[in-house]
């Protein structure tokens, strides 16, 4: 009870705050309006506590509205708040009475049939060893990303378990749409797969993975045995032992910063030390590392609201082709995909075109 | 609604006016959901804030309504004039003053989607942004090209261009880069019959009256900025930071005063009383502390922290070092305690004044004194934010948890004022008018002074279309 008034005082304080976070926020600045701005979402969540809202059907809708990226906790004036644990109890009264948008609730019916928010997809499992490399949904439609990564995983010379596809996936679409019991269900199923695989450590392409396995699966009382790190944080380990190659480049690369890589697990500098190490040069957009905006996947792939997919998405385009440069690169197969206008490129794809095979 | 408004009611649009306006902007940029309409119901007012905690607004808009560029905006404007709908516009919703409260029933006109960076040009040190444009935003635009606008007020992160304009801002490097009023070269603005005005960038004119004053600082009542170009400044080579401890505001004030008679030409400078002194920097504790930053080309820049070091130290100053400066730096934007305190029942709010040197420190003595008399005061504190050759600004913060608020709120700013006035010192020295000072309008100009800007609203705006009910009661 104490914690719950802890809590509830916490948003209080933002509902009252000027809003000093919402110049980072992705969605008020794509759509220039501030009821999505951080501090007003805030008021609204204290009002509809307090039964002062006539339109809860709006008020949960609104809720849907938002990135969850992470923008406004990051640039947030107080440093105990997260914002987005309130936007996401909301999407949870709002799942559990039934109100969610048309899409969300599409993807949760498609997730049901499917254990994943795609459809019928291969199921795979090869290789053994006690690192493995787990195949996000994301990752599993991108072929270019899956080619370059089985050559740099070949080449590592690390025996690899790679699994992933079939009714697996880390339950993100379930968590953003506010099913906790669904979500609570497939992080139990997550870790019986890992742990059949008796794997120690899982190397991951997407970071909304990395998140719920490491931050989410303990709210709903689920831990991994395992070590999870990110591909950047694998390449990483390929660039110390010095198996990239160097080749002085023209080429001018921009890096798109995902939120989650940038906002939750804190690697902004990592992928620019390894594009750094292949010999490119790197050219930032004006929003990049603490600065980072959204690609507009939260809304649509990661379930959300595709309304503002759009707005979100053509926001982030415009940015990066000011850079004009000659390649895009990110770390992030769902950014990947949804910025695929300017022939976006997953980190691995430029490294496994330089690394060392191990002899 | 549930929430209750204590203000002014909700208005009644005429369906005409929502039909036309839904064409101009479009249907998804005209919204009348509650959401909306709660969101854009206040701005940083601080009292409302204190209010809103209960669900108690100051007023609720009649629609919301989202242009994208000047064209819609002035089909807005001629709507509303054809209708007699008022307009309040809204930019940031940042301001302290109540001045993008949506009063009698009026629409708010959003222009929040209008932010987008038009151009620089290096040559001639400026660069365009449409007026919704966040000041941060502004800000990491210009540093990406190596380039600030030097305007670095408090809500920075929150504020717009077209805020700054239509408030009369003043940044926290003010002293070297100047107020908005130095900065802004050029604007467009839509004009309250529709029409379009466009002030062309250039460096100075002699045509008349200065029209760009007309906006600057005209919070929306006479016109809407839509765009502005303003200076820009190579990003600093050298930066020197520099701190001392004085035994009394006095010295403080005089020393400053001497520093800049000397020329020297400082980014920052701030001189904190005993007790924000203990605020900000408790490793210094209640002594007067003031801080320098000179920043700039090389030369210049040492030169400038030379002069004020050697002036510092002629007058008894005790150098404290960069430590003070940094801490600022880092708490400058932070307004955390304001929201705790009012959820504990504190009225928490902050007034900026204006006065010359021979003025100065006697106007910081009765501002804080008077201001301290009023029943239920918890602390008030003072520094010392903006610096001219010939006076500064006065910043007071105060706080009390008063069993009347409104009493306590209207008591205290009613002793500031009267110190203010007293002392010869302006009203607002950044934060403009919006509708809360308009009570003091009258002993600031003078009764010729409201006449001449009521007849100024009146030819602009007949109607009192735009944001009626601030800066001044004019118009219809």
């Amino acid at each position: 009870m104490a914690e719950d008034k802890k809590e509830a005082e916490k948003i209080a304080r933002c509902a009252m705050c000027a809003d000093m976070c919402k110049y980072s926020c992705p969605t008020y600045l794509a759509t220039g309006r501030e009821t999505l701005s951080p501090q007003k979402m805030a008021r609204l969540i204290v009002y509809d506590e307090k039964d002062l809202l006539e339109d809860e059907k709006g008020f949960l809708d609104l809720m849907f509205q938002s990135a969850l990226c992470g923008a406004c906790s990051r640039h947030c004036i107080y440093d105990d708040y997260d914002l987005r644990k309130f936007i996401h109890k909301a999407r949870v009264k709002a799942f559990d009475s039934g109100v969610i948008p048309e899409d969300v609730k599409k993807r949760v019916e498609t997730f049901r049939k499917f254990g994943n928010p795609d459809g019928e997809k291969e199921l795979i499992d090869k290789g053994d060893g006690d690192t493995g490399y787990f195949i996000s949904c994301s990752t599993h439609k991108d072929e270019d990303l899956f080619k370059a990564t089985e050559k740099m995983l070949l080449k590592s010379g690390v025996a690899i378990r790679r699994f992933g596809g079939g009714d697996m996936c880390c339950g993100a679409p379930l968590y953003y749409a506010g099913d906790m019991e669904g979500f609570r269900q497939v992080s139990l199923k997550m870790k019986a797969e890992i742990e059949t695989r008796k794997v120690r450590r899982i190397v991951v392409d997407c970071p909304t993975c990395v998140k719920m396995m490491t931050e989410i699966y303990l709210e709903t009382g689920v831990e991994l045995d395992v070590d999870i790190m990110h591909t950047v944080q694998f390449i990483e380990a390929l660039l110390k032992q010095g198996r990239l190659g160097f080749k002085k480049e023209d080429r001018v690369v921009t890096f798109h910063d995902p939120c989650i890589l940038s906002y939750d697990l804190a690697m902004s500098s990592l992928p620019r030390e390894i594009i750094t190490a292949l010999g490119f040069n790197l050219k930032d957009p004006v929003y990049s590392e603490e600065h980072t905006h959204c690609c507009g996947a939260a809304y649509g792939a990661k379930i959300g609201d595709h309304r503002l997919k759009d707005a979100v998405t053509s926001m982030r385009l415009k940015e990066l082709r000011n850079t004009a440069a000659d390649i895009y690169v990110t770390a992030c197969p769902t950014c990947k995909s949804v910025l695929s206008e300017i022939d976006m490129k997953y980190i691995t794809e430029l490294v496994a075109e330089r690394i060392i095979a191990k002899r | 609604m549930k929430v209750k408004t204590y203000m002014s009611q909700e208005g009644i649009l005429p369906r005409g006016f929502i039909e036309k306006v839904r064409q101009v902007v479009g249907d998804e940029h005209f919204s009348q959901q509650e959401g909306d309409l709660i969101s854009y119901s206040l701005d940083y007012w601080l009292y409302g804030i204190f209010l809103s905690q209960k669900g108690d607004l100051p007023a609720l808009p009649s629609a919301v309504i989202s242009p994208a560029s000047a064209a819609q905006i002035q089909e807005v404007v001629r709507c509303a004039s054809e209708y007699k709908v008022p307009i309040t516009p809204f930019g940031g919703g940042s301001g302290v003053l109540g001045g993008a409260i949506p009063l009698n029933g009026s629409i708010v006109l959003n222009l929040q989607r209008m932010s987008r960076f038009l151009n620089l040009d290096g040559l001639s040190l400026v660069a365009e942004f449409e007026a919704g444009v966040m000041g941060a935003n502004l800000e990491l635009e210009l540093n990406n090209r190596r380039y600030s606008a030097g305007n670095i007020p408090q809500s920075l992160y929150c504020s717009t261009l077209g805020g700054w304009i239509s408030t009369r801002a003043a940044g926290q490097f003010s002293t070297k880069y100047g107020k908005i009023e130095d900065m802004v070269l050029g604007m467009e603005v839509v004009l309250p019959d529709g029409n379009l005005l466009s002030i062309k960038p250039v460096p100075r004119r002699s045509v008349g009256p200065s029209l760009k004053d007309l906006f600057l600082g005209g919070e929306g009542a006479l016109g809407i900025v839509t765009r502005a170009t303003i200076s820009i400044h190579p990003l600093p080579k050298l930066i020197i930071k520099q701190s001392f401890i004085f035994p009394s505001i006095e010295v403080a004030v005089d020393v400053v005063r001497q520093i800049l008679r000397a020329e020297a030409k400082p980014a920052v400078v701030r001189i904190f009383d005993e007790a924000e002194s203990q605020r900000y920097f408790p490793k210094i504790g209640r002594k007067v502390t003031v801080i320098f930053i000179s920043e700039g080309e090389t030369e210049y820049t040492t030169l400038d922290a030379r002069v004020i070091r050697r002036i510092s130290r002629e007058n008894g100053g005790k150098s404290s070092g960069e430590a003070p400066v940094n801490t600022w730096l880092q708490k400058r934007f932070d307004i955390g305690l304001g929201p705790i305190l009012m959820q504990y029942g504190g009225i928490v709010d902050t007034i900026e004044v204006s006065a010359l040197f021979k003025d100065a420190v006697k106007l910081y003595r009765d501002m804080v004194a008077g201001m301290k008399a009023v029943e239920g005061v918890l602390e008030v504190s003072g520094h010392y934010s903006h610096f001219y050759r010939e006076g500064a600004c006065l910043y007071i913060t105060f706080a009390g948890i008063p069993k009347e608020p409104l009493r306590y709120y209207q008591d205290t700013w009613d002793a500031a004022m009267k110190a203010t006035l007293q002392n010869n010192g302006s009203i607002s020295h950044h934060h403009g008018v919006g509708f809360w000072r308009l009570q003091y309008l009258k002993e600031e100009l003078g009764s010729s002074g409201v006449r001449l800007l009521k007849s100024i609203k009146s030819a602009l705006d007949p109607e009192g279309i735009l944001n009626r009910g601030k800066l001044i009661d004019g118009g219809r």
